[in-house]
């Protein structure tokens, strides 16, 4: 567990961790400087082995995420294609990495959270503006789609490790 | 769960989900029809790039050689997609 403080905390705070535990943690804290409880909700990961056919174990876990926070199950197809799209562009363009894949979603409602890390891997920014023909360059059709279905997409890339955070907002 | 069924000469059925770890058994199954076709997506639940790209492919093959390739009964979730990437335009659609 890592903990990074915005903000430090002033003399006499007080924290408070609740309801922790298992693999879809909570972390509750709270203290005089707030009005009430602030809730973070980590993201729930998995890591999948960099082929096409880990396709079916990533609907899979986000079929098993969604039943545990109660979303419904038709909503899923928008959020495993972007993930689908990211994945494979991955499995496809980073060659050089033989590491497995990291898939994390986060639940706030009505926002779903999205992070895929790529380890041992050059740049490939997905945030780039696709090319007007996409289809007819590598990755550009699955780039973007990705692009007009997800609400935000950032892109980092530091010590070889790729990440990319897409947003989605759902109808819940 | 993903399937391919020949219905009649020239019409086939597509069902469930067609990802990037089906479009190459879709390409080696459909990559070979010359003449006219009809592709029933009624049953199709979902479809990604990789998908849509092998679709793309059969439709410019045959257009060329003057075939007519016709996309039938898409729900409105995977048509959805198609219209983000842009070809519910370039496609024939009913």
């Amino acid at each position: 567990l890592k903990v990074a403080w915005a903000n430090p905390l002033g003399a006499g705070s007080i924290i408070r961790l609740a309801a922790w535990g298992g693999e879809d943690m909570r972390l509750e804290l709270a203290g005089p400087w707030s009005r009430g409880p602030v809730r973070e909700t980590a993201m729930t990961e998995r890591r999948f082995r960099r082929n096409f056919e880990s396709l079916a174990s990533i609907v899979a876990f986000v079929n098993e995420f969604f039943a545990a926070h109660g979303i419904r199950a038709e909503q899923a197809n928008d959020v495993n294609l972007i993930i689908e799209e990211l994945f494979t562009n991955m499995v496809k363009y980073s060659r050089e990495s033989r590491e497995d894949v990291a898939v994390g979603l986060e639940w706030n409602a009505p926002v779903i959270t999205l992070k895929l890390e790529d380890f041992g891997v050059e740049p490939f920014d997905v945030t780039q503006p696709p090319p007007i023909d996409a289809a007819a360059k590598p990755g550009g059709l699955g780039l973007q789609l990705v692009q007009r279905m997800a609400e935000s997409l950032d892109y980092r890339w530091a010590n070889r490790v790729s990440t990319i955070t897409a947003t989605k907002r759902l109808d819940v | 769960m993903f399937e391919i069924q020949m219905v009649e000469p020239g019409q086939v059925r597509l069902s469930g989900r067609l990802d990037a770890a089906e479009a190459e058994r879709t390409h080696a199954e459909l990559g070979q029809v010359d003449g006219p076709l009809t592709v029933d997506c009624s049953e199709l639940t979902y479809i990604s790039s990789a998908g849509i790209s092998v679709l793309m492919e059969i439709h410019k093959r045959l257009t060329k050689a003057g075939q007519a390739f016709i996309l039938t009964g898409m729900t409105p979730r995977v048509r959805n997609v198609f219209r983000y990437a842009g070809l519910d335009r370039v496609l024939r659609i009913e």
